[in-house]
Parts: structure tokens; C-alpha cells; sequence
């Protein structure tokens, strides 16, 4: 016989599971269900709740039964351009990380560790963007995406004589560098990288400088390797906020050809034309499956990397 | 520290160029429109006395966006109240914690317009939502067996807000977990090994200590949430598109900018948005501006 205690701790664990599981179910269903919506064989069973969860496929008899079918992610490749989308998402995304990266880094080292004229001014004035809402420069930032382009052509006309206007696809509108040029200087990523050159020992830089290094070469040959951490983490949030950008990437990226996954499937699926719902479910799973597997291996940063943004 | 202005400058340059460019040249420029007409062909600009806000001012529509934002933050302590609970049950020293963690996050990496398309079939007419709802109410006896629940989520007007919450909740809740599973996990142990020698039970333990000993957090979520409230509108854009009168401060901007482009009003709506989260946000950095 169990006594009462044990008994009460024992409910106690189950319900909390359960709780758990409850959530989790409440969480994860919409790519669960379009898991199973995408491998079943045709949408007979979609829209009944539960088997709608489980892919069905028919056989020659007509008849249904549990199976799985992978036909229709092929279809996706023949449908949409998917490998043009996955290929503008990572060109995006690289620039985006490595410009992210770079100009977070450079910005940061004097504002942690340099006494110059202006620095408060100027670090008050980066941390107090974060008070803006972004949303209200997408107009701003198109006319000025235009007028570079415009601006690239002219240069080109001027420079070399020519009027192929194939400068303005460089930074213009429909350009990668249009999509990524935005968001790169942020106020969150210099924050971040100020807080971690700010946590390195004295000691260490004086060192270097009496050993004769340039402010270059501290920052590159001792800084850099005793902050990896922090700057993984931020190569890693931007990866992740870059690829699922959508709304500027969509003002920007007009021509299909240019869009990344975010916006060309999203466009695809929801526009005149997409096909079967199969296909439009196999492709969901396609676009979130690679920033899934990215998450298994670095979800640590995002769950409890993140107690510093806290405190 | 070593004093070189140059040197300082040459690293801030790239920042702080294009900051200028994308960040603080909006800020002047949007207000600048607010006030003009912007012809798109040629990018003329022309000085209209006011006409943009007297427009905003008098228009039903603006009204409408204005009254759902405000209506939005029915769903902030929603979130708050679930992803603290979450968080609680996550900070179990049981096992699969890890797993449960990253299950609930992942709404939060999933783009928002491809999860929003999957919501789409959810809250369709025929679609998941109901059907699930019509087994239950077959299960309860509620409804007749050939009578099903056919509730129109997205286009019913006294509904469609809701449905926004309920995906707006599904995607934050994770992110708002992970904020509180830190504040969490900075009250020591004691604390509560305590109360339960003392005989406090769960209810009386979540209320007496865990509530008040994540306040800083929950000033700070909450905040977060509000301003991430008052500002939504990818989510109206992705599930209804403004239909079944859905329209937020935020979307009214975008539309009017990017399906009408009327930048000037656009700017000027846009520019009241911007007033009221910059009140909100300079009350946040009281909060937590010494922190």
C-alpha cells in the first residue's frame, strides 16, 4: 500500500506532465498537422479530427489506410522555385550574419574600451533606437532603397558611359545588399558585444600594448577569441531573425527570382495559383525543417543563453 | 584605456553610417512627410497644411485601427499569466525538461508568414479548428450528430480579432517562458524548501513567492508585451489581411503606404504610433533604465 504522501506526489507528477504535454500539443499541432497533411496521399482525411494527424494514403482498392507518401514534397520542387527561394534565404542570411557580426564587433571595442570625444553621447543614442518602433521606417527605407538605386545608376552612367543599369541591382530595389544593408547595425548587437569586451580583463589589453599591438590587432588577436561565446550568440539570433524576415525582405525582393523562402513560398501558397494543399503543406514543412535542425543544435542559446538580457 | 579619437571613429564609422542612414534619417524623414504630400512618380514633395492628420483624424478606418490596437492588449495578460506558468512547469528539476523547453519555443522560430498560412487551415471555415470543436461538442452531446460547429474564426468580424490573439499567444508564449524560466531561476531554493516545511501548498507558494520574487520580470515582460501589443500588425497581415474589419494602427499604416501609397498619411499615422510607444517605452526605462 502506498501512503497518502507518496500517493499525492506521485498524482502531482502525473499532472504535471500531463500539463506539459498539453502544451506542448498546443505548440507544436500546426507543424504536426501539416507533417501529416503533406505526406498523406490527398486531403480526404485533412480536416477530421484526430485521424487528420496521422498521413493517409490511398490504396488501389480505393480504400484508405495509414501510410505515408512522399509525392508531394517532390511536387514542390516542380511547383515553386523552392531551390531559388532556399538559395536567395541563405545568401540573405550569410550577409546578414557576417555584416551583423563585423559591425557590431568594430562598433563595440571603443565604445567598451577607448575614451574618445562623444562616446556617451554616442552610445546613448544607439541603446535609445531601441525605443523606436521599426515598423514606422519601412517607408523611409524604400524611398531611400529606390534612390540608392537610382543613384547607382547614375553613378554608373557617369563613371563608365554605360546604360546596362546593372549597378543598381547591387544595392537597389531586388538587391541582396537592399534587404541586408537595414538591419545590420543594430542597437542590440553593439550592446551585446560591448557587454562582452567589457567583461575582459585589463590586464590582458595592457599586454598587448606593451608588446607593441595596433588597436587592429587587439581587437583581432585577443579580444575576438576570449568572446567566441557572444559572438556566436549573435551570429546565431541573426541567423534565425534573418531567415524568418519577412515583411521588409517582401517591400524589397519585388521580382520572384530574388525572394527568400519567407516570402516567395509565403506568396506562392497564399496567391491565385497555388496548387493542391498537399503540395502547400509539404512545402511549410520544407521551409521550417532547416531552421529546425539548426534550433536542435543550438537551442541552448536561445534558452538560456539569454539570462543576461535580464539581469 | 587609451584616448584616440580617430581611431575611435574609424571603428564606429560602418555603425554608425548606417544607423544614420536606416535608423535616425527615418525618424527626421517620417516626420517630415507627416506633414507633406509625397507624389510617388516623381518623389515631389508638397506642403498640405495638415491635410494628412485632419484626413487620419476624420477617418473611420483609422478609428477602427486605432480601437483594435487598444483592444489588442486583451492579450498581454493572457501571455504573461500563461508563459509564467509554463515557465514554472518547465523549472522542474524532472526529466525531459530540455525537450518540453524546446518544444514551446518553437513557435517562436517558425516565420511568421509560414505559420501563418498553416493557421490559415486552421481557422478556416471548414477547416481545423472546427472540426476538432465538433468532435468534442459530438463527444458531449452538445450539438445533434449531423450538426457541425461552423464558426468563421477569420471572417466574422466579432471573432476575427480573437483568432489574432489566440495565434499572436501561440507564438509568444515560448518567448516570453524563456525571460521567465531566468527570473525564476534566481530565487534560491531555500526560499521555497522553506515554505514547504512550513506546510504552504503549490497555490499558496506561486501566489506568496514566486509572484512577488519575479516582479522585476514581470514589469519587464508585461512592458514588452504592451508595446509588442499596440504594435501589431504582421499578424493581421499574415491571417487576415485587414478582412472582417481587422485593421490595426500598424496595418493602416502599411496599407496606406504600400497598397495606396499615400506616404504622407502613412507617415502621419505612423508618426502618432510612434508618439505613444515612445511614452511607453520612456516609462520602461524608469523601470529598468539602471539596470
Amino acid at each position: 500500500m502506498f501512503k497518502s504522501k507518496e500517493l499525492n506526489r506521485i498524482f502531482s507528477v502525473v499532472l504535471q506532465y500531463a500539463s506539459l504535454s498539453a502544451f506542448g500539443l498546443f505548440t507544436m499541432f500546426p507543424l504536426l498537422w501539416a507533417l501529416s497533411f503533406g505526406l498523406s496521399s490527398d486531403g480526404s482525411y485533412a480536416y477530421l479530427f484526430p485521424d487528420s494527424f496521422l498521413p493517409h494514403v490511398a490504396d488501389e482498392a480505393g480504400g484508405y489506410g495509414i501510410g505515408a507518401t512522399l509525392v508531394w514534397f517532390e511536387r514542390v520542387f516542380v511547383e515553386i522555385p523552392f531551390s531559388v527561394y532556399f538559395k536567395n534565404s541563405v545568401i540573405i542570411t550569410t550577409l546578414a550574419v557576417v555584416g551583423t557580426v563585423v559591425i557590431s564587433v568594430l562598433a563595440a571595442y571603443p565604445l567598451s574600451r577607448m575614451r574618445f570625444f562623444g562616446r556617451n553621447f554616442i552610445f546613448v543614442a544607439i541603446i535609445a533606437t531601441l525605443m523606436l518602433p521599426q515598423e514606422t521606417a519601412l517607408v523611409p527605407n524604400y524611398i531611400t532603397i529606390v534612390k540608392l538605386g537610382n543613384f547607382a545608376d547614375w553613378l554608373q552612367l557617369t563613371l563608365t558611359g554605360s546604360d546596362a543599369a546593372t549597378w543598381k541591382k547591387l544595392i537597389g530595389m531586388n538587391s541582396y545588399l537592399g534587404v541586408v544593408l537595414p538591419g545590420v547595425a543594430g542597437a542590440f548587437g553593439i550592446f551585446l558585444m560591448k557587454q562582452a569586451f567589457e567583461a575582459v580583463p585589463q590586464d590582458l589589453i595592457d599586454a598587448a600594448r606593451v608588446d607593441g599591438a595596433t588597436e587592429m590587432q587587439i581587437l583581432w588577436r585577443v579580444m575576438l577569441p576570449v568572446t567566441t561565446p557572444s559572438i556566436a550568440a549573435l551570429a546565431i539570433f541573426t541567423l534565425v531573425n534573418q531567415w524568418n524576415e519577412y515583411i521588409w525582405s517582401s517591400i524589397v525582393m519585388r521580382a520572384k527570382d530574388m525572394q527568400p523562402l519567407a516570402v516567395g513560398v509565403f506568396n506562392d501558397l497564399t496567391g491565385p495559383l497555388s496548387g493542391s494543399q498537399n503540395t502547400l503543406m509539404a512545402a511549410i514543412v520544407l521551409t521550417v525543417i532547416p531552421v529546425l535542425i539548426f534550433f536542435a543544435f543550438t537551442q541552448r542559446y536561445f534558452i538560456s543563453g539569454m539570462d543576461g538580457a535580464v539581469k | 584605456m587609451k584616448n584616440s579619437n580617430f581611431m575611435a571613429y574609424f571603428f564606429l564609422a560602418p555603425a554608425l553610417i548606417l544607423m544614420g542612414v536606416f535608423v535616425f534619417w527615418p525618424v527626421g524623414f517620417n516626420t517630415y512627410l507627416a506633414f507633406n504630400h509625397y507624389e510617388i512618380a516623381g518623389g515631389a514633395v508638397e506642403w498640405n497644411n495638415f491635410e494628412n492628420f485632419k484626413r487620419i483624424w476624420e477617418e473611420d478606418l483609422f478609428h477602427q485601427a486605432v480601437k483594435n490596437s487598444l483592444f489588442f492588449l486583451l492579450v498581454v495578460p493572457a501571455i504573461q499569466l500563461g508563459s509564467l506558468l509554463i515557465a514554472k512547469l518547465v523549472n522542474n528539476k524532472m526529466p525531459g525538461m530540455t525537450f518540453f523547453r524546446a518544444v514551446y519555443y518553437i513557435p517562436v522560430i517558425t516565420a511568421i508568414s509560414i505559420a501563418g498560412i498553416v493557421w490559415q487551415f486552421v481557422f478556416k471555415y471548414d477547416g481545423m479548428l472546427n472540426s476538432f470543436l465538433t468532435e468534442i461538442v459530438h463527444f458531449l452531446h452538445i450539438y445533434p450528430k449531423e450538426q457541425l460547429v461552423d464558426i468563421d474564426w477569420l471572417g466574422d468580424p466579432d471573432i476575427a480579432m480573437y483568432s489574432i490573439m489566440i495565434f499572436t499567444l501561440w507564438k509568444g508564449l515560448g518567448y516570453y517562458m524563456v525571460l521567465y524560466l531566468a527570473g525564476l531561476q534566481a530565487i534560491p531554493a531555500e526560499v521555497e524548501e522553506a515554505a514547504i516545511l512550513d506546510g504552504a501548498n503549490a497555490w499558496d507558494r506561486f501566489w506568496k513567492i514566486t509572484i512577488p520574487m519575479v516582479k522585476p520580470t514581470i514589469l519587464l515582460c508585461t512592458m514588452l508585451s504592451t508595446i509588442g501589443a499596440l504594435k501589431v500588425f504582421l499578424e493581421v497581415l499574415v491571417l487576415t489581411d485587414g478582412k472582417a474589419e481587422t485593421y490595426t494602427a500598424l496595418y493602416y499604416v502599411y496599407d496606406q503606404a504600400f497598397r495606396n501609397y499615400d506616404f504622407g498619411v502613412a507617415a502621419a499615422a505612423g508618426l502618432v504610433v510612434t508618439f505613444f510607444c515612445m511614452i511607453l517605452a520612456a516609462i520602461q526605462f524608469r523601470f529598468f533604465g539602471e539596470k
